[in-house]
């Protein structure tokens, strides 16, 4: 008979008792994905909620000292300063007067910045970006209008007539107002925009430096925080954070207990094998190196199969959830790999430990 | 015989039932938790939500529509048409009632004020609120709805002359708590002149329009309207449902059932529309900034949480059947004897299942318990300093959801191991197994 080598007897104890080196396997596959999908979700939750705050708008508000106006370049600067994510419009406001002599206040803007930053409005229908004669009327402004097809409108002697697409309904003051296309705006009443809304992603304290940054560009302009929405968002977000590291640790405590009992029964099973390698002469720790070995072997194809499986499942749950995808992080391998490894050499090493004790006589004449 | 077999077994390897009990009751405890959070996440982060203040806001319906820019309203102040007071009371007897959390009504006017010192007259926008207000089992009002005001001093009192003054305001006219200043007004239509004599008794911060308003309480506010009963805007705070599809339909375009369902919903657009229907021409729209995104930012959390609670279902129902087929794994020897003594298969099964079920029991019950204590531990941790937020989480409801689980899981845990060792004959058992 040919001499066993390490290898030799690894890949056999592997192959031949295939039942149970898959029950172990799945336990460390099952081990590994659970412990990636929750570190994965994990990593990219604040970034998936600050993404879903988005959907409150604007958390800055950039105005023109009274009786002024933003400089022409101004919107351009604070897109610049604030970076590429954020998301600004500007406005510019006028009280004008209806063909039912109901005064009314009239905002000219740009529709299409305005639609990625307000998503909470309720719009019918949006006009068409080159259109320059379009209106939106708010719901409650929309009553005072004669006729919604062709809105006139009086602005200190100049009068315009535009044509209203669709309706806008927020239950804020935007029902009480009529939108217009900036530039059609301004070459009707002379008004330039005194205010530009801006929408910078993350929480509290990135606003803040984006607002000292703001400040510093644009020294006369006032630069204030929509109050409520910072604070609330870090609030939230920090707390849905601990929420998930609670969670996280506890799943993985389950988790490391399930897999420490398969894999010890794995181990204890074989006690006939331990003691025959014993009385043939194997001393405690080639054994002991013999059973760790596999349990290492074991514990690398697990996260492996489990980094996959679990990417594969933080991608599912991110899809489902909120819409966007989670994409493999390789960042979280070393802490799945550790954790896989750590628990492997435990439950290798404690029903070696239980063994050591034992006469491989004893064992082997089956008292 | 069999209750002995069973208590002895328990009583003599305590040590084998720890592993499969400590696999249990971990399970049960991080099912418990994560559940239990799961059910009350809504209601926590609608909690937290509330900082950004009403989702709903009554208005009368036949008013005039708001001429207002950056906060300042150019409305004409008189000829309004005003809410009354008095039928806010009705808010209680909608179907949704128990779900309002807030009410604050709103009196703006326009007055003039003059500083005692010098003279010095400047006109002020003045709008008067309720401070504390007793609404019911309620206690709300203006700081309620409005939760990131900083207020520096006290709130004003209901006819106590008394005002709160915006940051803005108190700096442009450099005015101080202990302050006092005259307010000129004209009552109602009828023109009236009226003027009293107002006490700074706070300053306010609140980062918008409010900051340069002078805040005083509705009964002073109506003096100067004239009009005793009157309101012009109430903001109000319902917990809600996330809208779906269905609470965006026209409910009068709906058969009887499905409208009577749409109504039962509480939906921000049902209970508004039930303030509409309980009021007398006040039109109530939600405020669709906050509702709208309220209801996603819930749904995201919510929705996470239940995932996180599938996969610590998952991972526990794996710990437990593992843990489960191991001890019994353990135990061949004592089936093979048992066998070879003459036991049935089937009763040899009835005593493992016992003993499963049992362990089960024991151990799902004190995982429940644990759980919900860690929920409850969790959950005033994170969501701590609210007030009211560290109510129990002990949710009887789950006490047999959990035990179920844990019995169903046990049990079929058991079941391969079982099986395989019934198959094997007595005799090779215990020959083969030490």
């Amino acid at each position: 008979m040919a001499k066993l080598s390490l290898f030799g007897m690894l890949r056999r104890s592997l192959v031949h008792r295939r039942a149970r080196s898959v029950s172990a396997l799945v336990a460390m596959t099952v081990s590994a994905g659970v412990a990636t999908a929750l570190l994965t979700l994990y990593a990219d939750l604040d970034a998936k909620l600050h993404k879903e705050f988005r959907s409150f708008g604007a958390n800055v508000v950039i105005t023109a000292p009274a009786f002024a106006r933003l400089s022409g370049d101004a919107l351009a600067k604070v897109r610049e300063t604030a970076g590429a994510d954020a998301l600004a419009a500007e406005f510019a406001y006028a009280v004008a007067t209806t063909d039912t002599d109901t005064p009314v206040v009239v905002a000219g803007t740009d529709f299409a910045a305005v639609r990625r930053l307000d998503s909470w409005w309720q719009v019918d229908a949006w006009p068409e970006s080159a259109a320059e004669d379009v209106a939106l009327l708010g719901q409650r402004a929309a009553q005072f209008v004669g006729n919604e097809h062709a809105v006139a409108l009086t602005y200190a002697g100049h009068s315009v007539t535009l044509r209203g697409v669709g309706r806008i309904k927020t239950g804020g003051d935007e029902d009480s107002r009529i939108y217009m296309p900036l530039a059609a705006f301004t070459t009707w009443t002379g008004v330039g925009p005194s205010v530009i809304e801006l929408q910078v992603p993350g929480g509290a304290a990135s606003v803040e430096t984006t607002m000292a940054r703001l400040r510093k560009a644009l020294p006369e302009m006032q630069v204030q925080p929509v109050r409520q929405l910072v604070e609330g968002e870090s609030k939230i977000v920090d707390r849905t954070h601990a929420l998930m590291y609670g969670a996280v640790l506890l799943i993985a405590l389950t988790v490391a207990v399930s897999v420490l009992a398969t894999l010890s029964a794995s181990v204890l099973e074989r006690r006939r094998d331990f003691a025959l390698m014993k009385a043939l002469g194997g001393s405690q720790m080639q054994l002991m190196g013999m059973f760790l070995l596999e349990a290492l072997v074991l514990a690398l194809a697990g996260v492996a199969a489990g980094f996959v499986v679990g990417s594969a499942a933080a991608w599912a749950i991110s899809e489902g959830n909120f819409h966007t995808a989670t994409l493999p992080h390789l960042s979280v391998l070393p802490l799945v790999l550790l954790l896989n490894v750590a628990i492997a050499a435990m439950a290798a090493l404690f029903p070696a430990r239980v063994l050591r004790g034992l006469q491989p006589a004893a064992l082997l004449k089956g008292e | 015989m069999f209750f002995r077999l069973l208590m002895e077994s328990f009583r003599r390897q305590r040590r084998r039932k720890m592993l499969a009990g400590v696999a249990i009751l971990l399970g049960t405890t991080a099912v418990t938790a994560m559940l239990a959070l799961a059910t009350t996440i809504g209601d926590r982060i609608h909690k937290e939500l509330a900082v950004y203040g009403a989702n709903i806001v009554v208005y009368p319906k036949a008013d005039l529509l708001d001429v207002k820019v950056g906060g300042v309203d150019v409305k004409p102040a008189s000829g309004g048409v005003y809410l009354k007071e008095s039928d806010l009371e009705k808010l209680k007897t909608i179907f949704w009632a128990n779900n309002i959390t807030g009410v604050s009504p709103e009196l703006p006017l326009q007055l003039t004020a003059t500083r005692q010192e010098d003279g010095r007259l400047f006109p002020a926008r003045t709008v008067g609120y309720w401070f504390d207000h007793d609404f019911g089992t309620l206690k709300t009002g203006a700081q309620a709805l409005h939760p990131w005001w900083r207020l520096q001093g006290t709130w004003p009192l209901v006819h106590s002359r008394d005002v709160v003054v915006g940051a803005t305001l108190a700096k442009q006219m450099e005015l101080k708590i202990g302050d006092s200043f005259r307010l000129q007004g004209m009552a109602g239509n009828a023109g009236q002149p009226i003027s009293l004599t107002a006490n700074i008794v706070g300053i306010v911060t609140t980062g918008d329009g409010t900051d340069s308003e002078i805040l005083l309480s509705l009964q002073d506010a109506q003096l100067f309207a004239g009009a005793n009963d009157a309101v012009r805007r109430v903001e109000v705070s319902a917990r809600t449902k996330p809208e779906d599809a269905f609470a965006r339909v026209d409910p009068d375009s709906l058969p009887p059932k499905q409208r009577e369902i749409w109504y039962c919903r509480p939906y921000a657009n049902s209970i508004a529309y039930q303030i509409r229907e309980a009021i007398p021409g006040a039109q109530a729209e939600q405020v669709r900034r906050v509702e709208q995104s309220e209801g996603n930012v819930l749904k995201r959390i919510s929705g996470l949480m239940w995932l996180i609670s599938a996969a610590a279902l998952l991972a526990a129902g794996f710990a437990v059947s593992a843990a489960m087929a191991t001890a019994i794994l353990e135990r061949r020897g004592e089936i093979g004897l048992m066998r070879s003594l003459g036991a049935s298969k089937g009763s040899i099964a009835l005593l493992f299942y016992a003993e499963a079920g049992l362990l089960a029991v024991l151990a799902g019950t004190m995982g429940y318990l644990l759980g919900s204590g860690l929920a409850a531990w969790l959950g005033a941790r994170i969501f701590a300093g609210d007030g009211g937020a560290a109510e129990a989480v002990l949710i009887p409801v789950l006490l047999p959801v959990v035990v179920a689980l844990a019995l169903v899981v046990a049990i079929a845990g058991s079941t391969p191991s079982i099986r395989a060792a019934l198959r094997m004959e007595p005799s090779a058992i215990l020959r083969a197994d030490a």
